[in-house]
């Protein structure tokens, strides 16, 4: 049994499990427990020095909105860019591992621009969001894809491509287009909510 | 006739369609529309913004630059053609608001822009043949087209978002020069 067989199967079952537990949790019997404890925390966001600046200026709010956008673009593209590779749709000319590498360096800071300015832009609506079940659908999948990410894609990529299964490979880059998708996705819709 | 009037009769006809009304009123036909335009983003920008940062030596460096530009190309126009698509349908759900709007004009002019400068970059890139291609920066031309793409598209993408906004929308009576620059007409029934 290979290395990756050994260890990284399992791990990745293993973050899957815990996706599930999280799943359980936001969905089951106990969420409206975690709901109402939370509800402070959004009282406390729109008073934070974010919340005033988002509820007062219009301006200000939507620009953000723009570089959130312009961020989702730029994780778009790593994202596509980077499971096109391991799908054998783009790049196929370069090295899989090196489109892997470079890649990873662009969504991480995709990533940090959209969740910083996603914060923002939360504090200035929170309560409002706080009753919408679609910005809950979009917070699970977010973490559900940077759960997805760092506990298995990146693992399980990092030892080498060859050491993994092919049909693995693919499955781990159409799941990771799904899940990408779903927060784009969920984060659209929350524009057409409440 | 003014161009701003001819702009007017010609939204106001759009307007007149029973199919701009329906696409206006309907919430999951629109939405739909709105966020497929707005998902087409992460395909053509996402790529787009790929190749620019590229050519600025800010992404993917080990990756010869003109194989990652006709690579990328594909996706990103087919996102484009989304974009185009789905943006005409949002202007013939609202066709007298949209054309009245401050930002959508601003938008189209960026647009423009972007467009030459997408024009000049591939001729440039043409030009430069491929010596510099495992360069970590492209020529400095390059460079110059990839910023002022970075830049228009960013503008773009702000500009479209603020389309959603009524503060400069001729019912509230704007300023001058605003309110010239947006087309609005002093005697218009429809808004």
């Amino acid at each position: 049994m290979s290395t990756t067989a050994k260890y990284y199967y399992p791990r990745s079952l293993a973050v899957i499990a815990l996706l599930g537990v999280g799943l359980w949790l936001a969905l089951g019997e106990t969420r409206l427990a975690w709901w109402s404890a939370l509800l402070p925390v959004f009282e406390w966001m729109e008073g934070t020095v974010f919340g005033v600046i988002g509820q007062t200026w219009g301006a200000a709010f939507a620009s953000v909105q723009a570089i959130h956008l312009l961020g989702m673009a730029l994780l778009g593209g790593s994202v596509l860019v980077a499971d096109g590779r391991l799908l054998g749709l783009l790049l196929t000319d370069s090295s899989a591992s090196e489109v892997q590498d470079q890649c990873h360096r662009l969504f991480v800071w995709a990533l940090v621009l959209t969740i910083a300015t996603g914060i923002f832009m939360a504090c200035g609506v929170a309560i409002k969001v706080y009753y919408l079940n679609v910005f809950w659908y979009k917070m699970l999948a977010l973490s559900a894809g940077v759960a997805f990410v760092y506990g298995i894609r990146r693992p399980l990529l990092r030892q080498g491509l060859d050491t993994v299964h092919p049909q693995i490979i693919k499955l781990v880059a159409v799941a990771s287009l799904m899940l990408w998708f779903t927060v784009a996705a969920t984060g659209r819709w929350i524009g057409f909510s409440g | 006739m003014s161009a701003n009037q001819i702009i007017y009769d010609l939204a106001v006809w759009l307007d007149t369609h029973s199919q701009s009304t329906a696409l206006h009123e309907s919430f999951y036909m629109y939405n739909w529309i709105e966020s497929t335009h707005v998902l087409a983003l992460m395909i053509s920008l996402g790529m787009l913004f790929l190749i620019d940062l590229r050519m600025l030596g800010l992404a993917l460096p080990d990756i010869p630059a003109s194989t990652l530009a006709q690579r990328l190309s594909l996706p990103m126009l087919v996102g484009f053609g989304v974009m185009i698509v789905t943006g005409l349908m949002l202007f013939y759900a609202i066709p007298v608001r949209t054309s009245q709007s401050l930002w959508f004009r601003i938008k189209i002019i960026l647009l423009i822009a972007a467009a030459i400068n997408a024009w000049l970059f591939h001729r440039r890139m043409r030009a430069a043949g491929t010596d510099w291609d495992r360069m970590q920066k492209a020529p400095r031309a390059l460079q110059w087209g990839a910023g002022l793409s970075l830049l228009f598209w960013a503008l773009i993408v702000i500009c479209g978002r603020l389309i959603a906004y009524d503060w400069f929308d001729c019912r509230t009576s704007p300023i001058e020069p605003i309110a010239t620059v947006a087309g609005c007409l002093i005697d218009q029934a429809q808004f």
